[in-house]
């Protein structure tokens, strides 16, 4: 699906702007603190009804107005469709062709986005949390009933805590239960996806490191000791219910559940080894550029297209020759794309020739000069 | 406000109602006021009569103005099946449905212990006690199929298993009648894993 035209009123710096994005790629310049970032925001925002960076729906709204509005023209079989989303005090609301929808199921079909920041590069060094937020987006951007899955094993999760800490043994074992089934279809689909993903990380990270390079493994690491290899739902349920079970009287001292989907941890590995100790910073970033890679392959690969790809300022982070990579890749790759950069010459490799510029200044937008 | 004392009494008491705000609140006080004193008699009775003679049944916990209510004291009940439902709402959804000839027990409620709602706050122990006079073959637990019932259906059946009552669950699945293409993807994939053969 195809993003024809985009109107941003009063999100982040952005007061007003209207754009009419290339089919391939959109190229957005200027120095830092202008804006480019938050334009990404808003488009992923769009695609995902997700803020791209941690944090209060309310900090999207620009300061001193009510409301922040993203819409946007999206090509679709039967013509246009005007996606919006809004958020305001109370919460955020998103509509398309002016009905509000309150399903999202509908409002993700055919849309998906992967974005690639600076913050990304860390994802090797840094805690788990980052992984995990992968995870959930890659497996979202696969399946979009993930959102709903995910989102009844976070109010499960809520409610299995709060029980933990105030209610009698049995209420809180009668809430296992529902957390038990809601995680075991999270582990499922994460391991889907990883199995998806494993080959084509190998692949893109030999790609990108050239001959002698180690081999990149990546695996799923259950909190608890559990074992995701193998087994159905059902299995999956029995044996993340028998962790917990065993961890029950330290999960009632401290009040939280110490095991599950959101304590798992994904291990990236270069020759048998855990790339967060034993590769170099280099390496790290090629793992992490081979993840992104494989996620934009696999969802090309089931979408039968490539996703809405978002890329703020990496080239500018990345060595030559892994920039040159992925720019290289950028250009085979029949995807709509909008790139950051401060200086359009970082990014001219990957342009192609329906590239449109933007220049942005002070979160406006007009006409670079070339 | 530039209205009457009476008037400005009334809009605010009709601005604390749920879902309505000041000023449906005022034009709702002004359509009272131009229907009249008999109108407004009418309405005034029904909501001080509402509280007066509404309340729990003492058999079901149902909201009834007679009791036991009209269910319980009927006859041609079957005494042996109970239902217990969530709210009021949620029984007279599944009698709707002309198709359940038990009783039934409303619990007010569903165990949430984020908004602080424990078994004590739910009318459970009403239910034990209703079971131990009155013993039945089979409670079919019919609470939501969100978190919070299901978790209340399992506290439910530990509870009342060793008493030997058989304990069952509401099945859940596509609606009948709707299409495919408009079920929500939990509930499409949730009744593909318990699909049935043929």
């Amino acid at each position: 699906m195809k993003l024809l035209s985009l109107a941003i009123q009063d999100f982040r710096n952005i007061g007003a702007a209207a754009l009419a994005p290339s089919p391939r790629a959109t190229i957005l310049v200027g120095e830092n603190g202008q804006g480019k970032t938050n334009l990404l925001e808003a488009v992923y925002f769009l695609a995902t009804l997700k803020p791209l960076r941690a944090g209060r729906l309310a900090e999207l709204v620009r300061f001193g107005t009510p409301r922040a509005v993203v819409a946007g023209d999206f090509e679709a079989a039967g013509g246009p469709r005007r996606i919006a989303v809004e958020v305001d005090a109370g919460g955020r609301r998103a509509s398309v062709d002016g009905k509000p929808q309150d399903r999202l199921d509908g409002y993700f079909e055919g849309l998906a986005a992967v974005c690639f920041s600076p913050d990304d590069l860390s994802l090797v060094k840094q805690g788990p949390e980052g992984r995990r937020r992968f995870l959930d987006r890659a497996a979202f951007n696969r399946w979009p009933a993930v959102l709903a899955e995910a989102r009844e094993y976070l109010r499960a999760l809520r409610a299995r805590n709060a029980a933990l800490r105030t209610a009698s043994p049995e209420v809180e074992a009668s809430f296992r239960a529902p957390l038990v089934r809601a995680g075991a279809r999270l582990l499922l689909r994460r391991r889907e996806l990883l199995r998806e993903l494993a080959p084509r990380v190998a692949a893109a990270f030999a790609e990108i490191s050239g001959p002698g390079a180690p081999a990149v493994g990546i695996s799923y690491r259950g909190a608890g000791g559990l074992d995701l290899e193998e087994g159905g739902e059902a299995e999956l349920e029995a044996r993340l219910g028998e962790i917990l079970d065993r961890r029950l009287a330290r999960d009632l001292e401290r009040g939280y559940t110490s095991a599950g989907p959101h304590m798992d941890d994904l291990v990236l590995g270069l020759d048998e080894r855990g790339a967060r100790l034993y590769a170099s910073q280099g390496q790290q970033r090629a793992v992490v550029l081979a993840l992104k890679v494989a996620e934009i392959e696999n969802l090309r690969h089931a979408l039968g297209r490539p996703p809405l790809l978002l890329l703020d300022d990496v080239s500018s982070e990345l060595d030559p020759q892994k920039n040159r990579y992925l720019l290289e890749y950028l250009a085979t790759l029949p995807a709509q794309a909008f790139l950051t950069a401060t200086d359009r010459r970082l990014l001219e490799p990957a342009a192609g020739p329906e590239a449109t510029f933007y220049k942005v200044e002070g979160g406006r937008f007009g006409p670079l000069d070339s | 406000m530039a209205v009457a004392d009476p008037i400005a009494r009334l809009v605010k008491e009709l601005a604390r109602l749920p879902g309505i705000g000041e000023k449906t609140a005022q034009r709702l006080a002004f359509h009272i006021l131009e229907t009249g004193a008999e109108q407004a008699r009418d309405l005034a009775e029904a909501i001080t009569g509402v509280v007066r003679d509404v309340r729990c049944c003492s058999v079901c916990q149902t909201l009834t103005d007679r009791d036991p209510c009209a269910l319980c004291a009927d006859p041609r009940r079957d005494p042996r099946v109970i239902c217990v439902v969530e709210s009021v709402p949620d029984l007279v959804a599944v009698e709707r449905t002309h198709e359940f000839k038990g009783r039934y027990h409303v619990l007010h409620g569903a165990l949430s212990p984020l908004d602080g709602v424990g078994p004590s706050d739910l009318k459970i122990r009403e239910l034990l006690v209703r079971l131990e006079r009155e013993p039945a073959e089979e409670v079919v637990v019919a609470t939501n199929p969100d978190v919070e019932g299901e978790a209340t259906a399992l506290y439910l059946k530990k509870l009342l298993s060793p008493s030997g009552v058989k304990v069952t669950r509401i099945a859940q699945g596509l609606p009948m009648g709707g299409d495919l293409e408009y079920a929500d993807q939990v509930t499409l994939a949730r009744a593909l894993a318990g699909r049935r053969e043929l």
